[in-house]
């Protein structure tokens, strides 16, 4: 049994002259606080990787810096899925007997650590090296090819994608740590700067400093125990040249796998906690996962079914998209929004009651996916 | 012919473009180097009005489109606005070793004001 028994995020945007290490300590005390555990209880560490500070060992730069001397730490490096394979590969350590509480953090001042464009060239650098980033590819450029693709299977349309960056915006102003808190619209969304067609300026989320922790354990620490009950992975392909037809197959067969461990279907969830680099990538999640029919997520976010009052309230903190996204603490700030949910503890974002969720990242473009259910059990 | 160089799998048949050691399809070690036809159809296209680096930014931006080769791979090529998904294309590779699309029928148009 692995349970969720720490958690914390500091807050997204810009943390001038606070380095990586500097922000995932934060982090990493606020988490082992939540938990009540001493850092000495910390006997695994998976720690992020962080662009402004390319380290090949920083789960153990991150232990030093903490003071601790784990059994297990290393530094994970599967893009946005990080935060999501490291608390899965949480699991297994302590199912194995290795770990009893593992740490996994991540953080980054990818903002105001390195200029836009050094951001942006370092992102591209995922595509293929001879045939893709030579062309002048962008992460952007990249996911508005499935964006593209997207459009054309689906007869979904722009302004169906933009309604996925109005909840999350709509959400992210009930949350004082959220990088981007004014309200926009469809027509705002429409109406901003060309990235790489189809996706404009605010179908992207934002590039922010920030971290975010969370210590998985053997047993419940707390008086609400949040379960890791079902896990899942696929790793379909690198680069979007060799990406599946079928768009959603990656997040199909990781989430396929989620549930089954878990033994619950995806029905049975009431809340979610999905990846959201660009619009896109948050609508072939929703209808890959069944929560709307093909084509139809922007119009079901439109219908309310995301909202927090709604059947399936979706990344209540804002998401990627308007909490921010440093990188692995961006995914990894939905699992703290997902716990605090779960226990009773999000103030004035708090959903009716929330006793099962999924939550669901990818790395790459639409490369790695992890996806895992939690259970509230007590 | 195109210049887009594939490796084509001598026991099933499959094709393929990034560079391996056996086929992605069935694991055979056998195959040979081929060079694509260069006719394909567009999987997705986009126009980038926001380079990686500045350096790259072209005013008005520039296309990459995933095009569908008639042997099987999808391959990343550059390309000028106007394409649409599903329009047939010819592929070649240019000066600097990277594919372009056109738009069938008009790459001998292309090569001339070239």
């Amino acid at each position: 049994m692995a349970y969720l028994t720490g958690v914390a995020v500091t807050a997204f945007g810009k943390h001038p002259g606070r380095g990586p290490v500097d922000l995932m300590e934060e982090a990493a005390l606020s988490a082992l606080a939540d938990a009540g555990l001493p850092r000495e209880a910390v006997d695994g560490l998976v720690s992020g990787y962080a662009t402004t500070y390319p380290h090949l060992m920083m789960g153990t730069v991150m232990a030093e810096r903490l003071a601790i001397r784990p059994r297990h730490a290393h530094q994970a490096q599967v893009g946005g899925a990080t935060g999501a394979v490291g608390i899965i590969l949480a699991r297994h350590l302590i199912a194995a007997g290795a770990c009893r509480h593992v740490l996994v953090v991540g953080g980054e001042n990818r903002l105001t650590g390195q200029s836009r464009d050094d951001a942006v060239k370092t992102l591209a650098g995922v595509g293929h090296p001879i045939h893709e980033v030579p062309l002048g590819a962008s992460i952007p450029a990249y996911y508005a090819l499935v964006a593209a693709r997207y459009l054309h299977e689906t007869g979904a349309s722009e302004a169906d994608l933009a309604e996925l960056a109005v909840l999350m915006r709509r959400h992210a102003a009930a949350h004082p740590g959220a990088q981007l808190a004014k309200p926009i619209t469809v027509a705002d969304v429409m109406a901003s700067k060309p990235i790489a067609t189809p996706l404009k300026f605010l179908d992207c989320c934002p590039i922010s400093d920030g971290a975010a922790a969370v210590i998985v354990s053997a047993e419940p620490m707390g008086a609400a125990a949040i379960r890791l009950a079902g896990w899942g992975e696929a790793h379909t392909h690198q680069h979007v040249s060799e990406m599946p037809d079928d768009l959603g197959l990656g997040a199909k067969l990781a989430a396929a796998q989620a549930f089954e461990t878990a033994g619950r279907s995806p029905a049975d969830m009431r809340l979610l906690g999905l990846y959201d680099s660009f619009t896109p990538t948050l609508a072939i999640f929703i209808e890959a996962l069944g929560y709307a029919q093909l084509g139809q997520a922007g119009a079901a976010a439109r219908d309310g079914r995301f909202s927090r009052d709604g059947a399936l309230p979706l990344n209540l903190h804002g998401g990627l998209m308007s909490y921010g996204h440093p990188g692995v603490a961006g995914f990894l700030a939905h699992v703290v929004e997902m716990v605090r949910q779960m226990r009773g503890e999000a103030g004035e974002r708090q959903v009716a009651d929330a006793p099962l969720a999924y939550c669901h990242a990818d790395g790459g473009v639409f490369s790695s996916h992890a996806g895992f259910v939690l259970e509230r059990t007590a | 012919m195109s210049g887009v160089m594939l490796q084509s799998c001598a026991a099933c048949g499959h094709s393929w473009q990034f560079r391996r050691a056996t086929c992605p399809a069935c694991g055979s070690p056998s195959f040979g180097e081929v060079e694509a036809g260069g006719g394909g159809t567009v999987w997705s296209v986009t126009t980038v009005l926001r380079a990686p680096l500045p350096e790259l930014d072209v005013p008005g931006g520039f296309g990459i489109a995933l095009v569908k080769l008639d042997e099987g791979p999808r391959i990343m090529c550059r390309t000028a606005a106007g394409l649409a998904i599903g329009d047939r294309v010819q592929v070649a590779v240019e000066d600097d070793g990277m594919p372009r699309a056109v738009r069938a029928g008009s790459e001998l148009e292309d090569a001339g004001s070239g």
